[in-house]
Order: structure tokens, then sequence, then C-alpha cells
């Protein structure tokens, strides 16, 4: 289970609970930005808890901020929350203030472009630049961007940063690997809460929407279903919270969590299609209109699951990482968590 | 909100102590040739002199007291020992029911005498137990069983038929669910009770079944005016229903749920050396990641077992995806295997990627069927 007790995961899921009711995603939508919502983030100081206190964060544990991931994704947060949180914690990492207001995130590859969540939204934008070992802060107005058609209501724009100056820069100890296993990792997060979200939504419907004279939750077919989707989302949260967990347990160096990340974003990523078919399906027609609540969790589940790379991607990654290392650290792995052994010379 | 309860456990190093123990122990015996390595081992692959070994070692019986020739350890030493034992595809079943679920219930239930008399046996890897729930007429719907014990002045008198149980033949005794007294109407879950039954007893028959792979380890087991003493009887009259229910959720949560063929996996790891293509790493990665979700949970649940909780959906969640899992495990390592020329398989590559082709299907059926795990998760969704 994610950890939501602790200062930061409760006044988060307070202010969520108080300023994120289930109208505030469709006004979101409709262009009426929560600004309450993101006033009250800010005021309680919430999008600085990966900050160091030296850079005037609070330098909270990773473990109680991921409660207030999860709490953030159960609500369907319509602000860049999480991705202001691991935006500020690369600008610290390189010891950089943190951002004036909202933030986004991207990873540079090989061309200076790069879709980035939120991009309209976001207020600055953090890249990491892994050639050069930087990390730099953008204003979001000098960047070329061009909003694209996007899987997720929170947007995905593409930035184009040829020849625009950062506002900051400085050198980072930070390595594309620690980057990507924080990524990951609260992306898993969001993923198992958004998909436990969405069986409760489910669950509800089939109670009380009747066809043949009773509620579908009595026939044996939407029971299966749903059970199976059941247990793909307790196996999600799993995976998360063993991500989770592994990134508090090496605070120091996230590069140790890396496994444990990817193999949570393989998991979830895997389950995401079954557990979105099946919840669409219970719903009918109804789940497929803007007005009711399911989209704003399958489309985000669909969002994320291409995050920074899809399942896919990861599942080849994490087999070429373990097809060098020995059949006795791949078991020491499964048992233990524990990925930190030597590369395996192949006789 | 979180609707389940799956607890995330650190890693233990006094537990990995243990690991290496064990580890060192099962590659000597292997190396020996004291054993061939099989996938479902805990089921299928049955030899007394293996377990008595096991026993001396002090591997069985790790959870009860040395009063009764236990080891006074947790459920969690016992998980390593059950992991490792099934990574190497050991023979095990001879003592694995016992150890797992009997030896537990005659702590609760037993009396002293039987307890003294029993106990140290089992731990010594020479005392084998059969599971007595299924009869012909009663698969899933388990509360039809007609096998009946009635009542008489030198205890109970059974009369019946047991079915598929496995190991009934080298076993020496079996704990049956029977019929005491009548349902209640449609309450069948009424006046069944649990009674341990001496195998060696006049009126017992025990007769093999063949499965498909030539394997005989499932018998049908019929009582005949068969005559047990009063203290026979373990825990409640009436009671059965519900001692037999919690009894299957600390069955259906276990390392042998999704670990049964990770022998396949880790033969073809050796024999592929490194050497896969791209398709094969993927296939590699999304197994391990679903490995590593799956002891997750599977070691969350007995955590909370440990605790004295016992977590009757998470354990059915778990079994569905575990049964899920296994029986991909092996469609997956068939389909890494072409990066390998078949010719340039090893004999043991070939002989247990077939047993476990072969020893497949009962997966999703011992101990609670898909259909019947995923109806326990409906009622607990407040669905049914």
């Amino acid at each position: 289970m994610i950890n939501t007790e602790g200062m930061v995961a409760e006044t988060a899921t307070k202010i969520y609970t108080d300023l994120c009711a289930r109208e505030v995603p469709h006004e979101a939508e409709a262009g009426r930005y929560p600004q309450a919502l993101w006033d009250a983030l800010t005021e309680n100081g919430l999008p600085l808890a990966w900050v160091s206190e030296a850079n005037g964060g609070f330098g909270a544990d990773y473990d109680e901020t991921f409660g207030a991931i999860w709490a953030s994704a159960q609500a369907a947060s319509p602000v860049p929350f999480a991705e202001t949180l691991i935006a500020n914690w690369m600008l610290d990492r390189a010891g950089l203030a943190p951002a004036d207001g909202s933030a986004s995130f991207a990873l540079s590859g090989h061309t200076p472009s790069a879709d980035i969540p939120f991009g309209m939204h976001a207020d600055k934008i953090v890249l990491f630049d892994e050639a050069h070992h930087e990390i730099s802060l953008f204003d979001n107005r000098v960047a070329v961007r061009s909003p694209e058609e996007s899987l997720s209501p929170d947007g995905m724009t593409q930035f184009i940063f040829s020849g625009h100056l950062a506002e900051q820069s400085a050198k980072t100890d930070l390595s594309r690997r620690r980057i990507e296993a924080l990524i990951l990792t609260v992306r898993a997060v969001q993923m198992a809460a958004a998909m436990e979200r969405a069986l409760g939504l489910s669950i509800d419907y089939v109670t009380q929407r009747e066809q043949f004279g009773r509620p579908l939750s009595k026939f044996q077919a939407i029971q299966q279903q749903l059970a199976v989707a059941a247990s793909e989302c307790a196996a999600a949260t799993m995976a998360a919270t063993q991500a989770a967990s592994a990134i508090a347990r090496h605070a120091d160096d996230p590069e140790q969590a890396w496994h444990e990340a990817v193999i949570a974003k393989v998991q979830i990523g895997h389950s995401v299609e079954a557990v979105t078919v099946p919840f669409h399906q219970v719903h009918g027609a109804m789940g497929y209109t803007q007005e009711y609540d399911l989209h704003h969790y399958t489309r985000r589940l669909w969002a994320w699951r291409d995050a920074l790379g899809n399942e896919h991607h990861w599942s080849k990654r994490l087999g070429e990482a373990l097809a060098v290392t020995s059949p006795d650290q791949v078991w020491k792995g499964v048992t233990t968590g524990d990925w930190t052994g030597g590369q395996w010379i192949a006789s | 909100m979180q609707r389940f309860n799956f607890p995330v456990v650190q890693p233990d190093p006094a537990l990995e102590d243990l690991r290496g123990e064990l580890q060192a122990f099962l590659k000597e015996e292997r190396e020996a040739g004291n054993f061939r390595p099989e996938p479902e081992c805990w089921m299928a692959s049955a030899d007394p002199k293996f377990s008595k070994k096991m026993g001396k070692r002090g591997w069985i019986g790790l959870t009860w007291s040395n009063q009764y020739g236990g080891h006074d350890k947790s459920a969690l030493e016992r998980y390593i020992v059950t992991e490792e034992t099934l990574r190497s595809g050991a023979p095990v079943a001879a003592h694995w029911i016992a150890d797992r679920q009997h030896a537990p219930m005659l702590i609760a239930h037993g009396t002293e005498e039987q307890k003294l008399d029993i106990l140290p046996r089992i731990a010594a890897g020479e005392c084998y137990f059969a599971i007595g729930l299924s009869e012909p007429g009663a698969g899933s719907d388990l509360a039809n069983v007609k096998t009946k014990a009635e009542k008489v002045p030198e205890g109970w008198k059974i009369n019946g038929q047991k079915i598929w149980s496995s190991g009934a033949h080298i076993c020496h005794y079996m704990v049956a669910l029977l019929r005491t007294s009548p349902a209640d109407g449609r309450n069948r879950h009424v006046g069944l009770s649990q009674i341990m039954i001496d195998l060696s007893l006049p009126g017992v028959t025990i007769k093999p079944i063949v499965d498909l792979s030539g394997d005989a380890h499932f018998n049908e087991v019929y009582f005949e005016d068969v005559i047990v003493p009063d203290d026979c009887l373990l825990g409640e009259e009436g009671g059965g229903w519900k001692q037999v229910t919690g009894e299957l959720a600390m069955e259906r949560s276990g390392p042998e749920r999704f670990l049964s063929s990770y022998i396949t996996l880790e033969t073809a790891l050796h024999q592929l050396n490194g050497k896969m293509g791209s398709d094969s790493h993927a296939r590699l990665g999304k197994l391990i990641a679903s490995l590593r979700t799956l002891k997750g949970m599977s070691w969350g649940i007995a955590n909370l077992l440990d605790r004295g909780v016992s977590p009757e959906t998470e354990a059915a969640l778990v079994k569905d995806l575990a049964n899920r899992l296994e029986n991909d495990l092996t469609q997956q390592v068939r389909a890494m295997l072409n990066d390998l020329p078949s010719e340039d398989w090893s004999p043991d590559m070939r002989r247990i990627m077939n047993i476990g082709v072969l020893r497949s299907p009962p997966n999703t059926l011992r101990g609670g069927t898909t259909e019947v795990m995923r109806g326990i998760t409906a009622r607990q969704l407040g669905l049914r």
C-alpha cells in the first residue's frame, strides 16, 4: 500500500478533497483552470516537498510525498502537481532554486524538441541535457510551442528549445537512470491510483444500472470481468508501492531503485489495457461520454502508460539489462528486490 | 482510498542467510544426481528419502515449537525454504502438504497426545498427509460433500469416497471434510466437520489415477465402515466449512502458486546464456516484472498471516494472477527459446519444458478454480 500518512500526504489529501471535487476536472477541461486548487497546494509548500531545506524546500520523505501524488491522481488532478514536484527535484539536484510557479519537465533526446505534459499550463520547463550533464530552467513563453492532439486531458505540448536562452543552467550529478527511476515511479503511483478510482466508478455503476430487470452486478459475466480487473489493480498498487519503497530506501542514489521503477512501469503499463477495456465495457456507452467521469481516469492512464516510453519499450530495456546478469542475480532480484549485483560475463 | 491490503515488507538479512544455506544444499544434492529438477515439484515430485534429508536439516516444521519437534521459527522462514526448493525443482511433494497445512491444523485442534506423536514425525520428513476435500460430486461445489461420518460408541464411522487426493498412496493420514449431520435446508455449510483418518486402517482402499503425463500422484480413496476414535475430529463438530475456507486462504497465496514453473525460465536463461533477440528481451522483462510484483503480493500476505490476519480476498487475487502468470511463463519461455536452434537444447531443457507443458492444466484448477477465485473477489467487491 502507498503510504498516505504523514503531513505531506495528509495535507494534499485534504486539499484535493476540498478543492478538487468531481466537477473540477470537468470545468478545467472546459477552460476554467482551478487556480484555487493550485494556490492551496503552493501556499502549503507542497510542490517543494522534494526540494532540500538548503534550497528553500522542506526535504520531505519520498515515501509520504508519494501518498500526496496518490491523492492527486485519485482526484484526476487538472493541475501539474506531480510534474512540478519532479521539475523542482531536478532543479534541486543541480543546486538551482525551485521554479517560481508551476513547472513541467523533459529529458532531452537527439533533437532540441520535446513533448511536455501540461505544457500549456506550466509556468516553467525544466530540461535535462544528458550529453552535457546539465539542468536548465526555461520560461514557458520563450520556447516555440505547438499543442498536440493529446491522449490526456492535461495536454501534451511539443516544445522547440533551439536558440532559446535558459533562465538558469547548472551542472548536475543526476544520471539519466536516476531521473528515469523517479519519473517512472511517479507515473506508476499515478496509474495505480487512477486505476483504483476507475474500478470504484465501475463497481458503483454496475450496482446501480439495471438491465433485464436486475442490476448489472448480478450477472456473472460482469462479476468475472471486474474481478480480473480488480486483480490487475491490486498488482498495480503493489508494483507502484515496491518502486516507491525502493526510491525511499535509496534516497541518496535513486539509480539503485531503477529496476524496481522499471518493473512498476512494465507491470502497470501492461495492465492498463486489461483494466480500461472492462471498465469501459461494463459502463456501456455512458462511459464513453464527456459528461461521465470515467474518461478523466482512462485517458490519463492511456497517456501515462506512454510517458517516457511505453510498456513495450520498458519491457525490452529491462530484459536487456537482465540478459547480461547471471540467473542467480535475476533470482535474487525477483525474491528480494535487490538488483544491485554486478554484470555477468556470459561464458 | 486503497481497496486492498498488501503491505510492502523490506527484506530481512537474517532470512537471506537461511536462503544461502538452502541454495548450497540444493546445489549439492542436484549435482550429486540425487534429484532431477522438475516444474510443479511440490505436487508431483515426491521422494521420501529427500524429505528425510530436509527434515534432518531442520527445514520442515520450522514454524512450530521445539516441544513437538519443530524449530520455533516464523512463517517467513518457512517461506524462504519453500521458495528455494521450488526454484530448484526439488522433490518436496511428500512432506509439502503436511508441513503447510496439516501440522498447523493439528497444533490448533489436535490433542496433546496427537501433537506429541505426529508433529515430530512430520518435522522429520517421515509422516505425510493428504487433503480430503474433493469428491466425485463435489469439485468447485465443495459443500456438496456426501462422505459421511456417523457417531458410534467407538468414535466415528466413515463411509464414502474422496478423489484427487494427491500423494494419498504414500501418505499416512488424510484430513477429510465429512458430513457429520444433515444440511439445514438450503444451508449446506452446516453439519460439515474435519476428521483425521489413519490411512492404514481397515476399510480404506486407495486407487491411483494416472494423469495425462503418465504421473500417478492422484488417487481415489474409498472408506467402508472405517472407524476412527473421537479425538480424530479436528476443531468443532459442524465447524468444518469455516475451518476449510480459512485454510484455503493460506494455501492460495504461497510461492508454489507462481514459482512452480520458475525452473523452466531459469533453465532457459542458462541455456540462452545471454544470447537473446529483442523480442526475447521484451518477454523476459515482462515476465520478471510480473514475478517480482507477485512476490511482493504473496510476501505481503505471508506477513499478514504471520501476524494472525487471514486475508481471504487478497489470497484469491494472488491465486488468479499467479495462475495466469504460470501458464504464460511456460509459453513465453517457449517463444524465447526460438533464439536457439532446437537441436542445441540440452536434454534437461527439453525434459523440463515438456513436463512444464504437460503439468500446466491443473494450475488453474487445484486449490479453487479460476472461476471460483473470481467469484470470491466479486463478492468482496460487493457485486454478489
